[in-house]
């Protein structure tokens, strides 16, 4: 079983084709992922309100989809009433916080309440991490006792500042995508976190998975390891049934 | 690690022929072993057959000797020399680049942003105008959209080792009109990045790159497995385009 937890739905501006859901299920089944966590394209980078509404109506039709509420943490406001919205309905499971779009740096006063609303939702958090602020994340954590935070990106190329945060505080998840490939950076991080806190994620379809699969399983992983970082950790941390699927 | 999550590859796609994008030697900013035995391990792991590599030593502290000691460096067989010069001293290229190419080597690898040279160099571009001059294949880092201007214009060959899947456009109106542009297939990440190029100007426009043994090699590798190309392009990416640098057939 694959679950992967950093996936978006929806068209980007690049030079990509890759706006269809019909894309995420194709490459979910050429990768063997069963479930993928996403957030709207459009409301990570333009409109969280008319994003996570249309994401909302994917969800309805696409089970082996699971939905990032997208925070945008300059209307927190906005944000509360989007929780409030999709939080009962069950399909999403997680809040998605970036910080180039909105154009707040991680260690923000915005972010960090946006952080908070997630915490008093109870919800775990996907922040994009790009740089070594990501070690700030253990204060914020310390902050809201029911905060739980998975550092997207592990941190880019500040990874291993990615790996001393998640050493020091347990309720901070790593998840590895991104284009960065710098050789062991995944076993540099299995080597020093507790397998508890380690994910797979891929930012499909903006990213193929195969950069992602190439990361984490390039030395190998142990039958317990693959476990718990490729589908275990999620599902305990999103409370997501264990049903087998095509990657089983 | 008893279960697989990889898609079936087809045969044909079972071995990579060449790698343009191959280093050895120290790597300050990390504890890694970048020696060339370690790039060799990568490529057998992952059925590399060939690499073009270079030596860190010449990007990152002299050229010259950088270019000598890849000359002595083993297993020939495996790894085509990629000669360098340091664009901070440039100068050197009106004698060391006729050296290299006097010696048989076809390539010449430059490291603008590890050398802290911005795309607007004269330094850049007088390196580029003599390795053009002596018919050598260029391979470069850095950002395509900030530095293909200098090797624009010139007739140049030039592998871009850098182009993101975020530059795709910028490459493709670049090789419309450059012939010899190619892009390297290491950073052209999304689901239809290296398809996209293909099919915009061609797949002899695109070749396969690692960087090993300074990344990993299995995400690059596995991408390019499962391209979206026919077999005829898939092997123009996978070695064909690089033999051709090389005077070789595919």
């Amino acid at each position: 079983m694959i679950i992967d937890v950093h996936g978006h739905a929806g068209p980007w501006f690049f030079s990509t084709d890759v706006g269809s859901v019909d894309l995420n299920l194709a490459l979910m089944d050429r990768y063997g992922i069963d479930r993928q966590i996403v957030s709207a394209s459009e409301a990570v980078t333009y409109d969280m309100v008319s994003g996570n509404r249309w994401l909302a109506e994917v969800l309805d039709t696409q089970p082996r989809l699971l939905g990032y509420v997208v925070v945008n943490p300059n209307d927190l406001g906005g944000a509360a009433r989007e929780l409030e919205k999709y939080r009962p309905g069950g399909r999403f499971v997680g809040v998605k916080v970036h910080t180039t779009y909105p154009d707040r740096p991680l260690l923000s006063a915005e972010v960090r309440d946006a952080l908070g609303l997630a915490a008093e939702a109870g919800l775990p958090v996907l922040v994009h991490t790009w740089d070594e602020t990501v070690l700030g994340l253990v204060d914020v954590l310390e902050r809201f006792p029911d905060l739980r935070v998975i550092a997207g990106h592990m941190g880019g190329p500040a990874w291993r500042t990615a790996v001393e945060a998640a050493r020091r505080h347990e309720r901070l998840y790593l998840e590895p995508c991104c284009s960065i490939t710098d050789r062991g950076r995944f076993r540099y991080a299995l080597d020093r976190v507790p397998l508890g806190q380690l994910l797979f994620g891929t930012d499909s379809t903006l990213v193929d998975p195969a950069i992602a699969m190439g990361v984490v399983l390039e030395d190998g992983l142990t039958d317990e390891q693959y476990d718990h970082v490729m589908w275990r950790n999620a599902a305990g941390l999103f409370g997501i049934a264990a049903e087998p699927g095509p990657g089983a | 690690m008893s279960r697989s999550p990889f898609p079936p590859v087809p045969a044909g796609r079972q071995e990579i022929g060449i790698d343009v994008d191959v280093l050895f030697g120290a790597l300050p900013s990390r504890r890694l072993d970048a020696s060339l035995d370690a790039a060799t391990g990568q490529h057998v792991k992952h059925r590399i057959r060939r690499g073009l590599v270079c030596s860190l030593r010449g990007a990152l502290f002299d050229a010259r000797a950088g270019n000598d000691e890849l000359r002595k460096a083993g297993d020939r067989t495996r790894f085509v020399p990629v000669g360098t010069v340091d664009v901070r001293d440039a100068l050197t290229a009106d004698t060391e680049i006729p050296r290299m190419a006097a010696s048989g080597v076809r390539l010449l690898r430059l490291f603008p942003p590890e050398q802290w040279v911005e795309p607007d160099s004269a330094a850049l571009a007088h390196v580029v105008d003599v390795a053009v001059a002596h018919g050598l294949v260029l391979l470069t880092s850095g950002d395509f959209s900030r530095f293909w201007r200098p090797f624009a214009g010139r007739g140049a060959r030039v592998c871009f080792l850098d182009v993101h899947a975020y530059r795709v456009a910028d490459f493709v109106v670049l090789a419309r009109r450059e012939p010899g542009f190619v892009a390297s297939t290491r950073l052209l990440c999304g689901p239809d990045s290296i398809e996209r190029i293909a099919g915009e100007v061609g797949a002899h426009h695109l070749a396969y790159g690692s960087r090993a043994p300074l990344h990993d090699v299995l995400p690059s590798a596995l991408r390019l497995r499962t391209a979206g190309l026919d077999d005829e392009a898939w092997r123009q990416v996978a070695g064909g385009t690089a033999a051709a640098w090389l005077a070789e057939g595919a």
